[in-house]
């Protein structure tokens, strides 16, 4: 058995294809317990001409649309940035789609719709409703990830669409999971029971193609499939703050995919000084990594194809006391101001816990139906702030191009930034009211991309780094990330559905009311006609109506 | 004495509303500003312009370019006085419209003369005379001072303001007899809102009318005239969006295809709320051909003899039937109405118009807040009131065409209604 797993990763390596599955498991103290697992593909070729490891049908959609770096992600909840700290890979709630194409692209917005309908294929996701009305080019929030050429202007490639109304489930998880060399059968991913991951507080699935360098001087590229799941369990819901694999996953860990090249289990043990608990079974090893001013404190399984079932879990010690959470150095807070239905305000607050000053870029990307007005920018109250550094400014047009703010601003230390922005409320034909059109409108998340300058509360991975054990020691001079903002909802005002013949015919007999009279001034004259003897009383009565008659 | 006293309370009453706490909320109302005309979305064009960014690529600006340049360097330069401008803007306009009824007067009077001996003996006493025209005159000054519709218009600050201005200089100008100007401002009003186009008929009938002479190269002088401005303002603006003809999708475009759905006092605004898609573009059509062409060549055979009634015939169904119409349009063509004085005896829905427009103006409010704020009322109730309100201001109109052809009648034909010693009654035939 063993020799055999050797012999077909030999024969993989040779292909030039790698497979790697992770678990990256976090406390947040002290009601939430974060789990993450990524699943990493790297490929030698792009022709995809065969494949032995990597999803074909990733492979193709990335070859036949020219895609050099695409990220997708179905999250259902909202990440607490405030509590939970940050994510290893932030998502906004509903559907969010970018990607970069190739300099090669002749119509991008083109290739872009093609993209988005066959991804919406793919996932059985809402994908396909992307279209130009909801699609936004940001500027300075976005920057690839992947390997790219040096003097491309990449701006110019991207395209960025989320549908926050979009919901995940089940049928999104199915084809994910086909997805994966081993599927559902061996392995990490045998753990994503949806039973139980949609019994969380949040999810997040994902998958994320981008080029990285094959050699030092990166002259070659390999192509990294990687696909993510996050989850936020809740300990109300598990029963108890000790866990295990059981409890979260519905059964134990069945031993590596075996055409896994690594299968590795990070389990952040650093609140274990405040919260004391115990680990079973023990870790391989405990490793200590220094990273930007935070220590962590991982344990590290590395799990083998040929091992039984095993079941790692945490039993506290001590019972569940409170403790005061400290926020992490930046995080935000976004809602709707005003009340009725004609006019609102988005405001948007930015909270800078740490000693320096943040460079952060906010993208608002306002619907079509939801007008902002430039003129009511207000940062702190102020028209014109000092804290902007740049700013971009594409006006929306209805039925065709969403509105998109991008903000350059520097978030001076210890502070609060408040960004406010008018908008009006549009009224909408009555065939573009979804469904239940009182149910309200969603609004899609913020992006507050960040260079920060200390990794505290700081989970991602560095941008070269493609396995999680590149986090370990990994100090930079700044730490980049990007985040989404909590979403909004709005009500629009709604006509009445049932009245569109209704309406049709009284206007209809409002313009008749002119046209009749005035055609009869137009075309007839004045005449005096002679009235017969005076009529009895029935006469009169008829004649009244005779006369209405004409 | 009297008039200056009237303006300056006119006056002081504008310039009070715009700096009241509340000028926010007037400014705002659906029925006093559309998304056409509102004072939100010129500052808004005007901000976009000032960094740079072309406000016609967006949605929310829908001035001509013109008007742009003109209130980029107000409120860049003198933001403060703008309040005083727009109230002195509104007082010229009450001006102007006075000197125009008085001119009118005049041209009333001529008209007489001529038609003196077609009238019959018995109906003499009904002619005019000279203090009656002057009454006429001075109700014009003050219904346009006055009437809450365009106080509330002008305190609004909505560009419905400057509009009037135009119409009202062209009208000015057209009664006096000077061509050019007159074509000047209604190709500048043309320019700005696309209604005004119509009035282009009467004023070449005026024209022709006060400058005598051969009837048929005044008509074409005037036209030539009025389609070279119209030219030479489109290019301008074009040439101040740095050659690019764009704008026209944000201004003409948007009057002609109705994008914006937002209610108003008129009635496109649920008709294409409700509308199905397949017939967007057929009622589109008939709704535009309706407000713009169908009733200027049967009004102009049929009124040529009267163009100042022909005018104020085709501003008024012009507001009525216009996609974005607002209070302003209403005060306009209502403060013209008193040079009709001599007609409202013939009148017959006085009362009944004069109580739907009452009603529905205090109904509009009410029900709008019941929608939007309260949300105990839906988009009906407003539907209605629109809607009795364009039936009010279109029973108006015809009533004003049926005195006026009634009184034509009465003077050629005496007032009795007699046929042969037989008691009659007038009917149409």
């Amino acid at each position: 058995m063993a020799f055999c797993i050797i012999f077909l990763t030999l024969i993989l390596g040779a292909f030039g294809e790698e497979f790697i599955e992770e678990i990256f498991i976090k406390p947040l103290p002290p009601t939430h317990l974060y789990s993450y697992f990524q699943f990493i593909t790297l490929v030698d070729t792009e022709s995809f001409v065969h494949s032995n490891l990597a999803p074909r049908s990733i492979g193709e959609v990335i070859s036949r649309f020219q895609v050099d770096e695409l990220h997708m992600t179905l999250t259902e909840g909202q990440w607490r940035h405030s509590q939970w700290g940050y994510p290893v890979l932030d998502a906004a709630p509903g559907a969010e789609l970018y990607a970069w194409f190739n300099p090669e692209v002749k119509d991008i917005d083109l290739e872009w719709r093609k993209l988005s309908a066959t991804l919406s294929g793919l996932f059985c996701a809402s994908l396909n409703f992307i279209d130009s009305f909801n699609t936004i080019t940001p500027q300075m929030a976005l920057w690839p990830t992947g390997a790219v050429k040096s003097n491309l202007n990449v701006t110019t490639l991207l395209r960025y669409a989320s549908l926050p109304r979009e919901i995940v489930c089940t049928e999104n998880l199915t084809p994910w999971k086909k997805l994966l060399p081993c599927e559902s059968s061996r392995g990490f991913s045998a753990l994503l029971n949806s039973r139980m991951i949609h019994n969380t507080n949040y999810h997040s699935i994902g998958v994320h193609v981008r080029k990285v360098c094959a050699s030092e001087d990166c002259t070659e590229t390999k192509l990294e499939i990687k696909q993510t799941v996050a989850l936020v369990y809740d300990y109300k819901i598990i029963g108890s703050n000790d866990w295990s694999f059981r409890k979260l996953f519905g059964h134990g860990l069945p031993g590596a995919c075996p055409l896994a090249t690594s299968s590795i289990i990070h389990v952040d043990i650093t609140s274990n000084t405040s919260y004391p608990f115990q680990l079973s079974p023990m870790p391989d090893k405990v490793v200590q990594s220094r990273r930007g001013g935070s220590d962590l404190k991982l344990a590290v399984y590395e799990i083998d194809a040929s091992v039984e079932m095993i079941n790692i879990g945490v039993k506290h010690s001590t019972k569940e006391k409170l403790s005061v959470i400290i926020p992490p150095p930046l995080h935000f807070n976004r809602y709707v101001l005003g009340y009725g239905k004609e006019f609102g305000g988005i405001v948007t607050e930015l909270v800078n816990n740490y000693w320096t000053a943040i460079d952060v870029v906010v993208l608002e990307n306002a619907p079509w139906w939801l007008p902002i007005q430039l003129s009511s920018l207000r940062i702190n109250s102020e028209a014109e702030s000092k804290l902007v550094k740049s700013q971009y400014y594409s006006p929306g047009r209805s039925r065709q191009k969403p509105y998109h703010l991008e903000l350059l601003l520097k978030l001076p230390p210890r502070s609060t930034t408040t960004i406010t922005i008018d908008f009006e409320f549009v009224f909408l034909k009555w065939q573009e009211y979804p469904p239940d059109a009182n149910h309200g409108f969603y609004i899609g998340s913020a992006i507050i991309a960040a260079n920060l300058p200390t990794a505290k509360n700081y989970t991602s991975l560095p941008v070269t780094g493609i396995n999680y054990h590149s986090t370990i020691n990994a100090s930079q001079s700044w730490y980049p990330a990007v985040f989404r903002t909590n979403g909004a909802m709005v009500s629009l005002p709604t006509p009445d559905f049932s009245m569109p013949y209704n309406v049709i015919c009284l206007a209809c007999t409002v313009v008749a009311l002119a046209f009749g009279p005035l055609h009869n001034i137009c075309t007839k004259e004045l005449i005096l006609k002679p009235v017969g003897t005076p009529l009895s009383l029935t006469q009169k009565i008829l004649n009244f109506f005779k006369r209405k008659k004409e | 004495m009297a008039v200056i006293v009237k303006y300056l309370i006119a006056g002081l009453v504008r310039y009070w509303l715009i700096h009241l706490d509340y000028w926010q909320t007037i400014a705002n109302r659906v029925e006093i500003a559309t998304p056409l005309n509102s004072w939100k979305r010129l500052v808004e064009g005007v901000y976009l312009y000032d960094h740079n960014i072309n406000p016609y690529e967006g949605d929310s600006f829908h001035e001509s370019p013109i008007m742009l340049v003109i209130f980029h360097c107000l409120l860049k330069r003198v933001p403060y006085l703008l309040p005083l401008l727009f109230t002195v803007l509104d007082l010229l306009t009450a001006y102007l419209l006075y000197q125009t009824s008085k001119s009118f007067m005049k041209i009333f009077i001529e008209s007489q003369k001529k038609q003196k001996n077609d009238i019959a003996d018995e109906s003499k006493p009904m002619l005019l005379n000279e203090t009656q025209l002057n009454e006429a005159t001075e109700y014009v000054l003050s219904v346009y001072l006055f009437n809450p519709y365009s106080v509330l218009n002008c305190a609004g600050m909505t560009t419905t303001v400057v509009q009037n201005l135009l119409v009202a200089a062209s009208l000015w100008n057209a009664s006096n007899g000077r061509g050019i100007l007159a074509c000047i401002f209604i190709a500048l009003a043309t320019h700005q809102a696309l209604y005004p186009v119509l009035l282009i008929v009467p004023i070449a009938i005026l024209l022709a009318d006060v400058n005598k002479g051969c009837n048929k190269c005044s008509y074409i002088r005037t036209l030539l005239a009025f389609v070279l401005c119209w030219g030479f303002f489109i290019y301008i603006s074009a040439y101040i969006m740095d050659g690019s003809y764009n704008y026209v999708h944000n201004t003409y475009g948007f009057i002609l295809t109705v994008p914006d759905l937002k209610p108003n006092i008129g009635l496109f605004w649920y008709f294409f709320t409700e509308m199905f898609e397949h017939f967007r573009l057929l009622f589109v059509c008939a709704f535009q051909i309706n407000a713009l062409a169908l009733y200027v060549v049967p009004l102009t055979l049929r009124f040529k003899k009267e163009p100042v009634l022909l005018a104020t015939v085709l501003i008024a169904l012009s507001t009525i039937f216009r996609s974005y119409p607002c209070i302003g349009d209403v005060g306009f063509y209502l403060a013209l109405l008193p040079m009709w004085k001599h007609l409202f005896t013939f009148m017959q829905q006085k009362f009944i118009v004069g109580c739907a427009f009452i009603i529905t103006s205090a109904l509009g409010p009410t029900v709008w807040h019941l929608w939007i704020y309260s949300g105990s009322a839906n988009a009906n109730f407003f539907f209605g009131v629109t809607l009795s309100f364009a039936t009010a201001q279109i029973f108006l109109i015809t009533d004003l065409l049926f005195a006026y052809i009634k009184r034509e009648f009465t003077l050629k034909h005496g007032s009795s209604r007699q046929v042969e010693g037989k008691p009659a009654k007038l009917v149409l035939r």
